[in-house]
């Protein structure tokens, strides 16, 4: 038989039909082309903001002193930080929040729900970033359940995906809430150009938006794994398509974070 | 009929996993720490790093290699065959274009004192 095999593919060429060239299925197909086009979406937006940040200045360097004391990762900070920033100057007469140049991320993304006063640079995000990645590896074991036709497991790992997704929202409902409360907006920032929050709100909330969608669709797949549809349809495709959207959207939150708060 | 054959003649839903794809969890965990450790050592270099080109450059280095290990390892794109890889890596070349263009742009607009606010 494995003859025969060699002989039709030598003699017929792979576009020719009866199966597939890319040797998947057209719904995955279909999803990876789907998700080509939101990766050229989420480029765009990134490179406008690239493009605005560096036709502004740098933020300035080095330590940030108010009153005479450096502020440090777990230092105490004052509650008119933001007005205290926007007035003090560095050593080269640079207010730290000015219109004139770019925010430090860390000294505007420096909060954590429920603990007040304290200086915690990029702990929050961080801990949204890893919340989006265990979420995505416990996705990826439900894939992997699926393949052994597991439905408890499946199950067990789209509730935990479910619930990672609704943490990562929640994270950021509070991330939208803190920076809001403290003046900015979507024609308004208090931390230096108006573009930064403008950026901030539309990017987070394109990814946040497309996170929801996630969470909507892994419920969806969640019920039908449980009422048993897939293991009546005989496979758990359906869990793979959606997964390939929940790790594109983990992805997207990779560059998100790079280009946000680190860069 | 051997086994090739079969997994070129069946195309529909639930076309069989690529014989290649390890199996069981291992890889999925060895993928999860390894992701970690660079979120880690992406905080790390933000802390321990002064603000520089290069400092951007390595964060941009580390989150082009956890895109490879989320979309080779977790969208299983490592195990596809070369041509869908293709399919989809390729056109993101593109989007290089558009950043050095942009990028030179940006800088150009700051040179002459022109902020887009």
């Amino acid at each position: 038989m494995s003859t025969e095999t060699t002989a039709l593919k030598k003699t017929k060429s792979i576009w020719a039909g009866g199966f597939s060239p890319f040797n998947v299925s057209y719904g995955k197909l279909m999803m990876w082309i789907f998700l080509l086009s939101d990766a050229f979406t989420f480029s765009s937006l990134l490179v406008a903001y690239g493009t605005i940040r560096f036709s502004h200045p740098s933020p300035p360097h080095g330590q940030v002193v108010i009153e005479g004391q450096i502020i440090k990762p777990l230092g105490h900070v004052p509650d008119n930080f933001v007005e205290l920033l926007g007035e003090t100057k560095n050593a080269e007469g640079v207010a730290y929040f000015s219109k004139q140049h770019w925010p430090s991320p860390e000294l505007v993304f420096n909060h954590f729900p429920g603990i007040h006063g304290l200086h915690l640079p990029l702990f929050f995000v961080s801990l949204m970033t890893f919340i989006l990645i265990f979420s995505s590896v416990t996705m990826v074991l439900a894939v992997e359940a699926g393949h052994r036709m597991d439905q408890n497991s499946v199950r067990k790992y789209m509730f935990y995906t479910i619930l990672g997704g609704l943490a990562f929202l929640s994270c950021q409902a509070w991330e939208w809430t803190q920076f809001i409360t403290e003046g900015a907006s979507l024609h308004g920032n208090p931390f230096g150009p108006t573009a930064f929050a403008a950026l901030f709100f539309i990017v987070t909330g394109f990814h946040g938006f497309h996170v929801f969608s996630g969470v909507v669709l892994n419920f969806i797949i969640y019920l039908n794994a449980i009422n048993g549809t897939y293991a009546k349809r005989g496979h758990y495709e359906m869990i793979e398509k959606v997964g390939l959207y929940w790790h594109f959207v983990d992805l997207v939150w990779v560059f998100v974070f790079t280009f946000f708060y680190l860069i | 009929m051997s086994e090739s054959h079969e997994q070129h003649i069946n195309i529909g839903e639930g076309a069989g996993v690529n014989p290649e794809q390890p199996h069981g969890t291992a890889a999925i965990w060895k993928t999860f720490w390894i992701l970690f450790a660079l979120t880690i050592i992406d905080i790390a270099l933000y802390f321990m790093l002064s603000p520089t080109g290069i400092r951007n450059g390595l964060f941009i280095i580390l989150g082009i290699v956890k895109a490879y290990y989320i979309v080779g390892v977790f969208m299983h794109m490592k195990y596809e065959r070369v041509n869908l890889i293709m399919t989809i890596i390729l056109p993101i070349l593109f989007v290089l274009g558009l950043i050095m263009g942009c990028l030179y742009e940006a800088h150009y607009w700051d040179g002459i004192g022109i902020n887009i606010d």
